[in-house]
């Protein structure tokens, strides 16, 4: 019995051994990659990119690895956008964060805020491999200036897309609509004639909230303006705001509700036309059947101004790396804007060209007029405009985007919802003074 | 081996074949849910340094004033009020029904139980369908006994009755195999020696099987409970990332994630988890006391 016994503690003994063997070499393969890559120096990149997204991201980065050899970038998908900040977050705490990575321009005041991220400055403004001024005045100015943070530079441009207006050239036939309205004064009134034939004048995704920006934006105004006064509840704002939500509630536009986005309304011939990202050409040509006739246009003007908002993102860099990874970095991420990769990468996802110089080269037209659909987008740059980030701005979002909730599913008006949104976006900026 | 005396060995040795268990659990559950009690009494706190500038009840006084937190109370409690009760009623029905017939039992067993074990996300898909309100399968069959459509998602007076439809849905199988367990587990004598005294099936049922089962009744219902009270990912999954129309389905978990995650309020994220901690305990306690009288083991 004794012996049997001592033998399981034997076994025991052994496994936990083992146990602990393994552990330890784990934890050792953890901490050896870093200096495996033959002295080269390592850039961790995280992102958000799938599918051909993905693809395209993982071509670009291998053509920076083999264009020099001191550095090595390493992609890493993180699944979506939402996943992505989660592990940022996480990374922030366990103190593990990448050299880079990719996120929207307005979540930079929150991550300056908390001290993960760095300014690129140092690395942009100065130094062998800064920008020169041809290189400044050639990125699209928005996208610049967005990325300017309390007078410095935190974030460069990268996967950027517009709202832009599709339409369908049969169901134009079939309603004896002529002309694509070019005002949402004119698109109001093609909604009220094309009410009783049964089919909603435009449809938006799940929310209209960057089409409401874009209207407040043409009303010479913002939600949220520089100096942080907040305009929510302003004549203008309201002015604009009952735009769409008078043709809503009329039943002459429509929001996608449980579909997200409206390309399926808009397929299934319910919208004669649909706002959306101009990223959702690429998913509206797997989508839409063949037969479908469709084609697409930069929005409407309102108060005889034009104007588009842009959405995407940005890439920056942790305070974390190392400065010989900064240097990397920053290579790196003057290699994504540089003409020729960022005209490829626009050819390849339908995201917008960063450079004026890429727009006009002979392969991105070529790429237009095989493809015209990716046209709209890109005329649509020079008007294009972004929000201003302020701490807290993800909050604020949230409350934006709850405000049009309301207005939609609780049927409250314009004068309501944005009220309440005055109210509590004023307490966020007071909170984050 | 069990009549032997403790000794400093055997109890070291008992520690040894513990331990694994003990470090995981330390670890994973212990530690954090100390640390989120304590977080939840920060102020002015760096989540990033770890840097506490003060302590305080300010996290619970602004869940105390904040409307959006009752609504994630009130809804949580309609949840599992709606849930529970229906999940343990029918799974047991249904068990009840797979007992009496012998075969094809195992396959409808199968069936039953699949839903537990497929991803919420792919169910939540397949709801997501079932739900449209044009083509989906749910107003056809409504559409059938002469009920208008309804617009199950975007309607903020029927998401969150459509959240409750899929939870119990999602819930019946394991339920039922726990019954079936229960009841298979009741000695066929007892039956007998009912039906020698002339009790009719339903005495039957309501004077054996009954009090035989009321164990796993009392341990399907605190089951039920404390997972309903955590309801997340089907709300995540079905809406998309949202609270449902108009924060329609926006429960408490809900709103610690919001906190967390987009807010960046990561004390008051903590405190709405004390909260939740609490009135899950509340519950759980008054079951306990319940099944003190009406529980035979």
């Amino acid at each position: 019995m004794k012996n049997l016994m001592n033998k399981h503690w034997g076994k025991s003994l052994l496994a936990i051994g083992a146990a602990a063997v393994m552990a330890i070499t784990l934890a050792a393969c953890g901490s050896s990659s870093k200096s495996g890559a033959n002295q080269k120096v390592q850039i961790t990149f995280w992102h958000g990119m799938n599918g051909v997204y993905n693809k395209a991201l993982q071509g670009i980065i291998t053509d920076f690895n083999k264009s020099q050899d001191k550095y090595v970038v390493k992609g890493t998908a993180q699944g979506n956008y939402t996943a992505l900040q989660q592990k940022i977050m996480a990374a922030a705490k366990s103190k593990k964060l990448p050299t880079i990575a990719q996120t929207t321009y307005t979540t930079v005041p929150d991550y300056v805020n908390q001290g993960f991220i760095t300014p690129l400055d140092p690395y942009m403004l100065k130094g062998s491999d800064k920008l020169t001024s041809a290189d400044k005045s050639d990125i699209y100015s928005t996208f610049l200036t967005s990325s300017k943070y309390d007078g410095k530079y935190y974030s460069m441009p990268f996967s950027k897309s517009v709202r832009i207006m599709f339409y369908n050239k049969d169901l134009m036939q079939k309603l004896g609509v002529k002309t694509i309205p070019t005002s949402w004064e004119d698109m109001a009134k093609l909604g009220k004639q094309l009410k009783s034939k049964g089919v909603a004048v435009v449809g938006f995704d799940q929310s209209f909230d960057m089409e409401l920006d874009g209207l407040i934006h043409q009303a010479g105004t913002s939600i949220v303006t520089k100096n942080l006064k907040v305009n929510a509840d302003s004549k203008k704002v309201l002015t604009a705001t009952h735009v769409i939500w008078d043709m809503i509630h009329n039943g002459e536009a429509k929001t996608a509700g449980s579909d997200f986005y409206g390309d399926r309304n808009f397929t299934s011939g319910k919208t004669l036309f649909y706002i959306g990202s101009s990223a959702g050409v690429s998913s509206m040509k797997a989508n839409a059947p063949k037969s479908l006739n469709w084609a697409t246009t930069p929005l409407p003007s309102y108060l005889g101004q034009k104007g588009t908002e842009l959405a995407g993102n940005d890439i920056v860099m942790f305070k974390s790396a190392s400065t010989e990874q900064q240097k990397g970095a920053w290579a790196f991420m003057k290699f994504l804007t540089s003409k020729k990769e960022t005209t490829k990468w626009a050819e390849k996802t339908g995201y917008v060209p960063l450079r004026k110089s890429a727009v006009t080269s002979s392969s991105y037209q070529a790429y237009l007029k095989q493809d015209p659909t990716a046209k709209a987008a890109v005329d649509s740059l020079d008007f294009g405009f972004q929000a201003i980030a302020f701490k807290g701005f993800t909050e604020y979002r949230t409350d934006v985007l709850n405000a049009v909730d309301a207005m939609l599913t609780k049927k409250q008006t314009p004068e309501k919802a944005m009220g309440d949104l005055q109210t509590s976006v004023e307490k966020i900026i007071q909170e984050n003074k | 081996m069990i009549n032997e005396k403790p000794t400093l060995k055997s109890t070291g040795k008992a520690l040894l074949y513990l331990l694994p268990m003990l470090v995981i659990t330390i670890t994973f559950s212990i530690y954090p849910i100390i640390n989120s009690l304590l977080m939840s009494f920060y102020k002015d706190y760096n989540f990033y340094t770890d840097k506490v500038g003060s302590w305080g009840l300010d996290n619970f006084v602004y869940l105390w004033n904040d409307p959006d937190f009752h609504l994630a109370v009130r809804n949580t409690l309609i949840f599992v009020a709606g849930v529970v009760p229906i999940t343990v009623v029918l799974s047991l029905i249904i068990a009840l029904l797979l007992n009496q017939t012998k075969w094809v039992s195992g396959l409808f067993r199968t069936v039953y139980f699949l839903p537990f074990v497929t991803s919420t996300v792919a169910i939540a898909m397949v709801w997501n369908w079932i739900y449209q309100p044009d083509y989906g399968l749910m107003n056809y069959f409504l559409g059938l006994v002469g009920v208008h459509p309804i617009d199950w998602l975007n309607d903020p007076h029927y998401s969150l009755l459509a959240l409750i439809i899929m939870t119990i849905w999602k819930d019946l199988g394991f339920n039922i195999i726990l019954f079936l367990v229960g009841l298979n587990n009741i000695d066929a004598g007892y039956y007998r020696a009912a039906e020698i005294d002339g009790a009719n099936a339903w005495q039957r049922f309501w004077n054996v099987t009954i009090p035989m089962i009321s164990p796993i009744t009392f341990l399907v219902s605190v089951n039920g409970v404390i997972g309903s009270f955590k309801v997340f990912d089907q709300i995540f999954a079905l809406f998309q990332g949202k609270p449902g129309p108009g924060k329609a389905d926006l429960t408490i978990v809900y709103y610690l994630y919001e906190k967390f995650y987009t807010e960046y309020k990561y004390p008051i994220a903590a405190a709405s988890g004390v909260v939740l901690f609490g009135l899950i305990l509340l519950v759980t306690l008054v079951q306990l006391w319940y099944s003190r009288k009406h529980v035979h083991y």
